[in-house]
C-alpha cells in the first residue's frame, strides 16, 4: 500500500533575528544551515497493516508522516501510494489519504460540525448518498451525530477528536495517518480512538499508520512498529520480535523471608531492597524456575514475581542508541 | 457519481462567508475606524479648498466623492490573504490546509471572495449610507464612467489580489512578517491615491508612481468614477492596468509551486 524508497528531507533553517529590523534584514541578507530531518528512510506497508511509528521528538516522524501524506515535498526519495508517487499526482493521491493531528485539528473553529463535514463533502467530492451511508458507519463506532450542530469551537477536546477522526474517514480513504492522536485525550476518549481504528481497519480494510508517545496505543493497536531516530530507520518489524532481540530476558523478582539474599548462578542480582531480590536472565538461556529451584534450596523465599521486558523498555533503548551495536545484556536500568 | 471541480471553491467562498458573518464585533470596529478615516479625509479635503473652489482642475465636490468611494473601495480591497497565510504558518495549520485534494491559491482566492461578499453587506452598505449622508452622495459623473469604473475595478481587485498573495509568499519561508504587512499597508495607502490622489503629487513623483502597480489599485478606478480623465489618459490607464495584471499573474504562477514545495511545517 505504501512504498517508501530513500526518503530523504531537508530543511534550510533560517538564522532569523527578532523584531522589525530582522524581518526586514532577513529580506536581504540570510544566512542558513541545512538539518536533515529525515535521512534514506526505507519501508513498505502491506494494505491492511497497523503500523506504529515510534521515536523521540524530533526524530522526525512528523515531517514523515507530513511527506506521506502530500504536505511536505521530499528532498530526495519516492513514496508511492497505492502504486502512485504522492509528489507527481498530489491531488489524486491524496483522495486514498486520511489525516488526523493529534494537535490541530481540520475543523472549521467558527462553525458548526456539519458544515465543516459538508465542507469536506465537496472538497472531496463524495456524493451526497455515500457520504450518507459513510457517516452512519463512522457513527456507530463514534456516536458523533449528536454533537452535528456543535460549533467546534465549544467542543472538548475529546469530541473534537471525534470529530477530526469522522473528517478524516469521510472520503473513505485507504491509507489513514494519524499523528499523535491520543494526545491530551482521557482514557475513555483514548478507549474510544483505538476501538475506532481497530472497527475501521477490521471492518473496511483501512491501512493505519500512527505515530504516538503512548505506549498504550502501541501495545493495543500496533502488529508493526518502526522506530526511527536522528531521521533514520532504527527499527522495523513485529512488536514481539522486537521485544525478543531487543530485551530478551526477563526479570524474577523474590522476596525471602529474611535478608539473607543470595546470588543466583543462573541470574545476575541486579537490585536488592530489603528482603527483595531482582534477578535478570535470558528468557532463552534458562528459566525462572530453575533459577527459583537454585534459590530456594539455599534459602527459604516468600513470594516470587517475574517482569517481562516491555515496549517500554525497548523504546528506551532504541531511542538512547542504535540496539543493533548494543550489548542488550550488559545495560543498566 | 463525480461533482464538478468548480463546485469546491464555490463552497469554500460560501463557507467563507458563513464564517465572516460570525464574527459581529469585528464588524462594528471596522465600519467605525473607516467612518472615522472617512469623515477627517473629508475635513481635511474641505479646510484646503476653503479659500479655492479649485486646484488643479479639481473641485471639492469632486474631493468629497473621490473619499466616500475610495472608503468603499478600501472594504472590496481588502484582502486577508497575506495574513491568512503567516497565520496559517505561524500555527502550522498550513499542513492541513495542504493536504487536501484542492489547489491551495484557488483556496484563498475563493476565501478573500467570501469575505469580500460578507463585507459587501457588513462594511461597504453602511459606509456608503454614512458617507452619503454626513459627506455627500456619490454620484458617478456618468452612465459610461460608471461602467468603464467597474471594469476598472475588476482589474484594480486582480492586481491587488496578485500583489497582495505575491507579497503572502514570503510567510512561507519569513514567517515573522507581521511588521512588513504593516508597510505594505501604509505604503499601498500612500502611492495607490487611496488617501491623496496622484494629481496633487509633484510631477515626478507623478511620472513614477503612474509606472508602479499601486495607482492602478485605487486611483485609476476612481479617476473615472468622478471624470477626472482624457480620452488619451483613459486607454493609456487601463492598458497599464492590464498590464499589470498579467505581469503579476505570470509573477505569481512562477512562484506558486517553488513557495510551496519549501514550506516549512511549524509544531511537530
Amino acid at each position: 500500500m505504501i512504498e517508501i524508497k530513500h526518503l530523504s528531507k531537508e530543511y534550510h533553517v533560517v538564522k532569523k533575528e527578532e523584531g522589525f529590523k530582522g524581518a526586514l534584514k532577513s529580506l536581504v541578507t540570510r544566512e542558513s544551515r541545512v538539518i536533515a530531518a529525515v535521512q534514506d528512510l526505507n519501508f513498505h506497508i502491506k494494505p491492511g497493516e497497523i503500523v506504529g511509528f515510534i521515536g523521540p521528538n524530533g526524530a522526525g516522524k512528523s515531517t514523515t508522516i507530513k511527506m506521506m501524506s502530500g504536505i511536505l515535498t521530499p528532498t530526495f526519495g519516492e513514496i508511492l501510494i497505492a502504486g502512485k508517487d504522492i509528489t507527481k499526482h498530489r491531488k489524486e493521491v491524496v483522495q486514498n489519504i486520511g489525516v488526523v493531528f493529534g494537535q490541530r485539528s481540520q475543523l472549521n473553529w467558527d462553525l458548526r460540525l456539519g458544515e465543516s463535514f459538508e465542507l469536506l463533502r465537496h472538497i472531496y467530492q463524495i456524493d451526497k448518498k455515500q457520504y450518507e451511508e459513510t457517516l452512519d458507519v463512522l457513527d456507530e463506532i463514534l456516536g458523533v451525530r449528536e454533537l452535528i450542530d456543535k460549533p467546534v469551537r465549544q467542543m472538548s477536546l475529546g469530541q473534537r477528536v471525534k470529530g477530526d477522526l469522522v473528517a478524516a474517514m469521510l472520503h473513505s480513504p485507504k491509507v489513514l495517518f494519524l499523528d499523535e492522536p491520543t494526545i491530551g485525550l482521557d482514557v475513555g476518549s483514548k478507549y474510544a480512538l483505538r476501538k475506532f481504528v481497530k472497527e475501521i481497519n477490521e471492518k473496511r480494510g483501512t491501512t493505519v499508520i500512527l505515530t504516538t508517545h503512548d505506549l498504550g496505543d502501541i501495545e493495543q493497536l500496533c502488529d508493526r512498529i518502526i522506530i526511527i531516530n536522528h531521521g533514520k530507520l532504527v527499527e522495523d518489524g513485529n512488536l514481539d520480535a522486537i521485544v525478543d532481540r531487543i530485551a530478551p530476558f526477563k526479570t524474577l523478582v523474590v522476596e525471602y523471608f529474611d535478608d539473607q539474599i543470595i546470588p543466583s548462578a543462573l541470574g545476575e542480582l541486579i537490585e536488592t531492597n530489603g528482603n527483595i531480590a531482582k534477578y535478570k536472565f535470558l528468557k532463552h538461556e534458562t528459566t525462572a524456575a530453575k533459577i527459583i529451584e537454585e534459590l530456594s534450596a539455599k534459602a527459604q523465599i516468600k513470594d516470587i514475581s517475574i517482569e517481562e521486558a516491555g515496549i517500554d523498555d525497548i523504546i528506551r533503548i532504541a531511542y538512547t542508541g542504535d540496539c543493533r551495536t548494543q550489548n542488550t545484556y550488559g545495560i543498566h536500568w | 457519481m463525480k461533482q464538478k471541480n468548480g463546485n469546491v471553491y464555490f463552497y469554500v467562498y460560501k463557507t467563507q462567508i458563513l464564517k465572516s458573518l460570525a464574527y459581529k464585533f469585528d464588524v462594528y470596529g471596522n465600519i467605525i475606524m473607516q467612518t472615522i478615516i472617512m469623515i477627517a479625509t473629508a475635513f481635511f479635503w474641505k479646510a484646503l479648498f476653503r479659500n479655492a473652489t479649485m486646484v488643479k482642475g479639481v473641485t471639492v465636490d469632486t474631493m468629497m466623492t473621490y473619499t466616500v468611494i475610495s472608503s468603499m473601495l478600501s472594504v472590496v480591497l481588502t484582502t486577508g490573504v497575506e495574513r491568512r497565510i503567516t497565520d496559517s504558518v505561524q500555527k502550522g495549520t498550513i499542513a492541513i490546509d495542504m493536504m487536501r485534494p484542492v489547489n491551495l491559491f484557488k483556496v484563498f482566492f475563493a476565501e478573500n471572495l467570501g469575505t469580500v461578499t460578507a463585507l459587501f453587506f457588513q462594511n461597504l452598505l453602511p459606509i456608503f449610507l454614512i458617507g452619503s449622508l454626513f459627506i455627500k452622495l456619490p454620484t458617478p459623473s456618468g452612465l459610461p464612467e460608471l461602467l468603464l469604473f467597474l471594469l476598472s475595478l475588476l482589474l484594480a481587485f486582480f492586481i491587488n489580489w496578485y500583489l497582495s498573495v505575491i507579497f503572502g509568499m514570503w510567510a512561507f519561508s519569513i514567517i515573522q512578517m507581521d511588521a512588513l504587512i504593516q508597510v505594505k499597508k501604509h505604503l499601498i495607502r500612500l502611492l495607490s491615491g487611496s488617501m491623496i490622489p496622484l494629481w496633487f503629487f509633484p510631477e515626478w513623483l507623478r511620472s513614477i508612481l503612474e509606472c508602479l502597480p499601486f495607482a492602478y489599485i485605487y486611483q485609476m478606478p476612481l479617476t473615472i468614477y468622478v471624470g477626472q480623465y482624457t480620452k488619451e489618459s483613459l486607454v493609456r490607464g487601463l492598458l497599464v492596468q492590464t498590464i499589470w495584471v498579467v505581469v503579476l499573474f505570470t509573477i505569481f504562477r512562477f512562484m506558486e509551486k517553488r513557495v510551496t514545495d519549501k514550506v516549512m511545517i511549524q509544531g511537530g
